[in-house]
């Protein structure tokens, strides 16, 4: 008994009170068990994975099913029946152990099975159980007393994101206990990294450098500096553990070129600044970084004959780079961002030479002074017609064109890269309204490329 | 090893007494009423209709099924009555309802053959069943309704309806008790239902006990000793046993257990609560810890009054705590107004530029913790959310009072002195 809970100490670190209190709630197996646990946390801190080994290891009797899964309530309880009776599905013919599509079946089915095996002390765990709250109404509140309403001494283990303060709709949901599953401290996450430590060489003697050689210390100290980098902006452990293992490689670089020794750690943090840096960019994107460091570093990879990393650049600044729009395109772009954050009363002072003078009154000033937050290009693009659109157009555009399909049809390719969207519905042709989805970085780069100062006519900066 | 054996037992017995709970005290009253109303129906055949109404936890479905207990007690109850459960969690529909009621009066065999093509039919040939009995001869059927406001909620109340009608009228007695925490449940009737109902209500109240005089505190105590006590001498040595019983009764006199006890009452007065703290501290039981102390008590008590929001923020990364306070900052100069993505990035970058020691982070990874407090439900978007709108200025709101996030950067550890600095005052 006691040794499971030392086992399980050690395969999770930093989760004694969690798995003691939970040990102290299923692990004697003589006593009844609570009718509801509910187990909340944030995503990666070992929810799960406790209560799945724990139960494993004391050999209850359990169903484990995930909501992600259940698109129906009919779906939810025919797997638990079938992970709870131990029923087998034949792949040709599929059936499950019962049919139910209601509560009422299964709890009818679910007396049934206990005939067949003995369900005494069985637990049910409900993964992602923040999904129950949209589906049926009755679903939450009967998990939460299943045991009352089947009469069998079955228990449920909800294991959620959420708090339970947000499950409240109706009074008839009983508290359930609670156990809260912290974020891991920045020691704990050093820990729990360091248990990679043999994954790693090991993934780098396969792939890399086969007489390759470290000692534990030196990942170590390569995840200290990591974290000092990382822990600041991501707690989540199955993100920084992908992290942590992809920048071990870059860390070793120089070592594998003999450019630095193993011991010389502050040749290696010069060398591997930049690169977490750089990598700290892309974080949950799972993309390689786009920085200079990072292109060779993948280069040399492909020399070396690994696995070959495709360089993508995905930011939306080096998309704008590489974006090539035909000269006129780019003019109506900007344009529609001119119409889309500025207001049209504003027009005619913008674009008009001889725009009369204005006297200033107490009303601007007070409009002068609205604070940053209510700028327009905070407050997210308006729609604007397609007149307007072409009226812009022509007072920023120095040159006279012609207006033809041409240009119109310049119109629809920016809607169709969705640079532009349709706002008014498609079979108004008349009016046409759009909307420009580009952000102001995206438009500033643009209108470099044809020397235009977008800021100049933008109401937010004058 | 005696130690060992006695504690194991301890544990044993005493949640076995919290989780069985089948006696009930208190309420005798009520008790007494209830009960009457269900024997006039099996011994006499008279029919009737009553609600038993009560706030959850006080003990409604216990004291019905301690009534039935006594009544299945009675030999002659199997032969003169037959008990129909309903509940309405699982029966949602009147039609589920139906079939239980079919399966549970053994009629399975009269419908076999028939084939229903509407409920109304089913219902019909159940009625006919019901009603060709005599007052005198045939057997009485209770039908105990639980969460009975939700039977309610059915479409056009045919089922209520229905059993209030045959209860009205001199056919096969039948009784049907409502159990619902709802006291305006008469309100849900539709007019033609509450005119056949019998309007005898059963209201439970926890601080209505049998004494008015004796403080709820006291009471509370009462039952839980109850719990604690041991009551079985066989399975423990006689020296742990009188040990045991002589440190709960220290126990239930301890200031500071009274104390703990009168801010759980002061909380909610639902006993299931009570049951799983009593159980979570008779589960720290060990070999090492042989003793309940008032401490333990306080403790569970500790946990159960924690803010979950709090716990979920100090679950946050720096960056997404950033972002939370400027959400806060915002919050509180605007007066509530909602906030978009780019008004809480200005507003973080404002601060991050007057840090010059911390990092900067790409918007796209802002972005992305932004969009992680959204998932933890800490801001929920404003209205619908409308589909051509980018995210980025989707309008949201904050779901967390400013005092709770000052309440968790305080005691959140580990946080650099500019962000707590921030935190403080609204200037960066």
């Amino acid at each position: 008994m006691d040794s499971l809970v030392n086992q399980l100490k050690m395969n999770f670190p930093g989760r004694t009170y969690q798995i003691e209190r939970l040990f102290s709630l299923f692990g004697y197996k003589n006593e009844p068990f609570v009718s509801s646990v509910f187990i909340y946390g944030p995503s990666s801190t070992g929810k799960s994975a406790v209560v799945g080994s724990l139960l494993d290891g004391l050999e209850i009797r359990n169903a484990c099913v995930n909501l992600v899964e259940c698109y129906s309530s009919k779906v939810l309880f025919e797997s638990i029946l079938n992970q709870l009776s131990g029923h087998k599905i034949d792949p040709f013919k599929g059936h499950p152990y019962a049919k139910c599509d209601n509560v009422m079946d299964f709890i009818f089915n679910l007396r049934k099975c206990a005939d067949e095996v003995d369900l005494n002390k069985s637990v049910i765990v409900l993964d992602k159980a923040e999904r129950l709250r949209n589906m049926d109404y009755n679903l939450l509140p009967a998990f939460l007393k299943l045991k009352e309403l089947s009469g069998l001494s079955v228990s449920v283990i909800f294991i959620s994101e959420i708090i339970f303060e947000k499950y409240y709709f109706k009074a008839r949901t009983l508290e359930p206990i609670k156990i809260h599953f912290s974020q891991y401290t920045r020691e704990e996450l050093w820990e729990i990294l360091r248990l990679d430590f043999d994954h790693v060489q090991n993934f780098i003697r396969n792939n890399f450098n086969e007489n390759f050689d470290i000692n534990e210390e030196f990942f170590s100290n390569y995840l200290n500096l990591f974290l000092s980098v990382f822990y600041r902006v991501c707690r989540d452990l199955s993100e920084l553990r992908h992290m942590s293992k992809l920048n071990f490689v870059k860390y070793c670089e120089p070592v594998f070129k003999k450019e630095c020794k193993l011991e010389d750690s502050m040749g290696l943090w010069r060398h591997i600044a930049p690169i977490l840096k750089a990598s700290l960019e892309v974080l949950y994107l799972r993309i390689s970084p786009v920085s200079q460091e990072g292109k060779q570093q993948s280069v040399e990879i492909k020399c070396d004959g690994a696995r070959t990393v495709k360089q993508f650049t995905f930011s939306k600044e080096s998309l704008a780079q590489f974006l090539e729009l035909p000269f006129y395109a780019k003019y109506l772009l900007i344009a529609a961002y001119l119409a889309s954050y500025n207001p049209p009363k504003e027009d005619k002072r913008l674009f008009m030479k001889y725009h009369g003078k204005k006297t200033k009154r107490m009303k601007d000033v007070k409009a002068k002074n609205i604070v940053s937050e209510q700028l327009n290009t905070q407050l997210g693009p308006k729609p604007f017609g397609f007149e307007r659109l072409v009226a812009i157009f022509y007072a920023i555009l120095e040159e006279k064109v012609d207006f033809n399909s041409n240009l119109l049809v310049q119109i629809s390719t920016l809607v169709e890269l969705q640079l532009l969207s349709m706002v008014s519905d498609n079979c108004d042709l008349d009016s046409r309204k759009y909307k420009c989805c580009v952000s102001f970085e995206f438009i500033q780069i643009i209108s470099k490329t044809v020397d235009f100062n977008i800021t100049k006519y933008l109401v937010d900066f004058n | 090893m005696v130690g060992y054996k006695n504690y194991e037992n301890t544990r044993l017995h005493i949640k076995n007494k919290i989780v069985n709970v089948d006696q009930y005290n208190g309420h005798t009253h009520e008790r007494k009423q209830l009960l009457d109303i269900l024997k006039r129906t099996t011994d006499s055949g008279e029919s009737n209709s009553a609600l038993l109404i009560g706030p959850p936890g006080v003990g409604k479905t216990t004291l019905v099924n301690s009534i039935l207990k006594e009544l299945q007690e009675d030999k002659k109850f199997n032969s003169s009555a037959v008990l129909v459960r309903l509940h309405g969690l699982i029966h949602t529909d009147d039609r589920l309802a139906l079939k239980a009621i079919t399966s549970r009066m053994n009629l399975d065999n009269a419908i076999n053959g028939k084939v229903f093509g509407s409920f109304a039919e089913n219902l019909s040939f159940l009625l006919a069943c019901l009603q060709t009995g005599q007052r005198e001869t045939s057997k009485s059927v209770l039908f105990i309704l639980e969460e009975f406001d939700l039977f309610c909620s059915h479409h056009n109340q045919t089922l209520l309806y229905n059993l209030f009608d045959v209860s009205q009228s001199a056919q096969t007695p039948i009784c049907v008790i409502g159990i619902t925490h709802r006291l305006d449940v008469i309100e849900l009737f539709e007019k033609r239902v509450k005119s056949r109902f019998s309007h005898r209500q059963i209201f439970l109240f926890s601080t209505h006990g049998d004494d008015i005089a004796i403080p709820s505190i006291n009471q509370r105590i009462d039952r839980i000793s109850n719990f604690l006590l041991l009551t079985n001498n066989n399975d423990f040595s006689s020296t742990y046993f009188a040990q045991w019983n002589k440190n709960i009764k220290q126990l239930m006199k301890d200031k500071k257990f009274i104390c703990s006890m009168q801010r759980l009452l002061d909380i909610s007065e639902n006993e299931e609560i009570t049951k799983n703290i009593m159980m979570l501290a008779v589960s720290k039981l060990n070999v090492e810890k042989p003793k309940i102390s008032a401490d333990d008590i306080e403790d569970e008590l500790n946990i159960f009054e924690k803010d979950d929001l709090v716990q979920t923020v100090q679950d946050l990364s720096v960056l997404e705590l950033c972002l939370l306070i400027a959400m806060k900052h915002h919050s509180e100069i605007y007066d509530l107004q909602p906030f978009n993505f780019e008004m809480i990035l200005t507003r973080y970058n404002k601060f991050i530029n007057a840090n010059s020691n911390v990092q900067n982070v790409q918007r796209s990874v802002v972005l992305k913790a932004f969009e992680h407090i959204q998932n933890v439900e800490l801001i929920a978007p404003t209205g619908t959310v409308m589909s051509r709108l980018q995210k980025e200025y989707q309008l949201f709101k904050l779901l967390i009072t400013s005092q709770q996030i000052t309440e968790a950067i305080k005691t959140m550890n580990g946080l650099p002195t500019e962000v707590i600095q921030w935190a403080g005052s609204s200037l960066a």
